[in-house]
């Protein structure tokens, strides 16, 4: 086995750096808005190549969840979770959630960014909001 | 309809490796063949069994793991056309080929060694990650491994459309029992659904059970142009229909997976394939889905209009899928319980059930079947028929 890594082409280095500022940023399309996640070098929703890099407002909700029992990563002892999110802004993001669980149905929490560091980077991770 | 493929050839020959021998041999820690070494040996037994003669092959598809002018090489074929593909590729590009006049032969050979070369499918070294991004992308948050992919999709599909533990656990105790029959299977000892439920999660919500095997192994089929197929010396097996649809967009985020459970995909295949050819879900004896994961199954009944959409679970428990009830699903065992031969397995599956030589596992009656396959997102489904 072996530590995870991340995938970090071209376009996702902007993204690691705005990590490790612990200020996430996404490209968001020059044209209709959307954003891009992976980041890429095309709009895919209205084939844009303008883009601007954008802060997230950190919000955003759980889609759907599952917990490894099996080791994969010398990094990632099990069992662990790991959530897809659906930000605030559009994109779905794979994360892992930290701090307190949800006592029953995980699907439809809302959870909140925060920025964790993992071996030598910063990556996000996020946590149950605060319920209203 | 203009330029249908169906009709177009037939399988006239189908070979596979020594699945269950071989198994043991590379459990006691041997390395009996590569992936060529497997890929020979069905090509071989493909070739007897469809009685013509090696120099009338003039078109060659080799399966993902094997390089193409390598295994042309090694069969000493020199062929008009050929190519790399994967199961259901191979099928329907045969049938575009033959369609087009650039092959009347064509010979599809797969072998893998993935047991004895020990591929991973998550990890560092995660297999497949050249090909589909979202195979490697999460790996910073340690989610890897296509059993993962499926069981996040699994945990929203069973929340959003209901979907029990134990009614999944249907798939894998269906196919072990069909595998009980077949004595190409390599695991054959029945389970029950407490069984299933009983097994260790590897990536929860999806159970060990949920798993497909990891084996060496290969599987060659013959395809022919029709007219030549019924000079072959015996029963061919028609291709009736083929048809595709893929779901690229978002497929690195899990979008298609997480939003529509490939539904979408599903259902424009359906569309094709049956008009292609004039029959529908009702004239199909049994299916052959494409099961890396049990989950499969379920999106298939739904997506091909085997059930209502959302009504999968209850079909497994009340109408069945099994050879003991209900409609068949992966009649020799599948993935999870057969050969794990990346949907090759289930082509000639298919082709055994039409022909009625299944023998213990044989379909009574059996005149169409139905091949779907969804991975990653690229639907792709075959309508063999006698
Ligand atoms: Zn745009």
């Amino acid at each position: 086995m072996a530590n995870s890594q991340p995938v970090v082409a071209l376009y996702d280095a902007p993204m690691w750096e705005s990590l490790s500022r612990e200020r996430m940023q996404l490209q968001s399309c020059g044209h209709c808005g959307t954003l891009r996640y992976p980041p890429g070098p095309i709009c895919t929703t209205c084939t844009s190549l303008d883009y601007r890099w954008t802060d997230l407002s950190g919000g955003g909700e759980i889609l759907s969840w599952v917990r490894f029992h099996r080791a994969y990563f010398d990094d990632h002892p099990p069992p662990y979770n790991a959530v897809a999110v659906r930000l605030d802004e559009g994109p779905i993001v794979v994360s892992n959630l930290i701090g307190p669980e949800p006592e029953g149905e995980w699907i439809g929490r809302r959870v909140s960014l925060v920025y964790r560091r993992h071996l030598d980077r910063t990556q996000h991770a996020f946590m149950l909001s605060e319920q209203p | 309809m203009t330029g249908s493929l169906s009709g177009v050839a037939s399988v006239i020959g189908i070979g596979q490796s020594d699945w269950v021998g071989d198994h043991k041999r590379v459990r006691a820690g041997e390395r009996p063949h590569d992936s060529y070494g497997y890929g020979a040996q069905a090509f071989l037994s493909a070739l007897a069994d469809s009685g013509i003669a090696r120099d009338e092959i003039d078109g060659l598809i080799v399966g993902p793991t094997t390089a193409y002018e390598r295994v042309g090489e090694l069969l000493g074929l020199n062929v008009r056309w050929g190519g790399q593909a994967d199961a259901m590729t191979a099928v329907m590009e045969a049938c575009m080929a033959i369609r087009a006049g650039l092959a009347s032969v064509v010979a599809l050979v797969y072998g893998n060694d993935q047991r004895s070369a020990q591929v991973n499918y998550g990890g560092p070294d995660a297999q497949g990650g050249g090909a589909f991004l979202a195979y490697v992308y999460h790996a910073p948050w340690g989610f890897t491994s296509q059993g993962a992919l499926y069981a996040m999709m699994a945990r929203r599909y069973m929340h959003e459309r209901g979907l029990t533990q134990a009614e999944l656990g249907e798939v894998a105790v269906a196919q072990r029992l069909a595998a009980s029959r077949n004595p190409r299977a390599l695991m054959r000892k029945p389970i029950t659904v407490e069984d299933y439920l009983a097994s260790p999660f590897i990536c929860e919500p999806l159970h060990l059970f949920d798993y497909c095997l990891i084996n060496d192994g290969g599987v060659a089929l013959i395809i022919a142009e029709a007219g030549k197929a019924r000079r072959a010396g015996r029963a061919p097996v028609a291709i009736k229909g083929v048809g595709r649809y893929d779901l690229n967009r978002g497929a690195t985020s899990l979008e298609p997976r997480l939003l529509d459970y490939y539904l979408p995909a599903q259902q424009a295949v359906a569309a094709q394939v049956f008009e292609m050819a004039s029959l529908g879900p009702k004239d199909m004896d049994a299916l052959q889905i494409y099961d890396s994961f049990s989950l499969h199954i379920p999106l298939a009944l739904e997506g091909y209009g085997y059930c209502p959409v959302g009504g999968a679970g209850q079909f497994m428990r009340e109408t069945g899928i099994s050879l003991a009830k209900g409609l068949p699903v992966n009649t020799s065992g599948g993935h999870l319980s057969e050969s794990y031969m990346q949907g090759w397995n289930h082509q000639i599956e298919a082709v055994r059930q039409v022909r009625g030589e299944a023998g213990d596992h044989q379909v009574e009656g059996c005149r169409h079947v139905h091949y779907s396959s969804d991975v990653a997102g690229k639907a792709i489904s075959i309508i063999y028929g006698a």
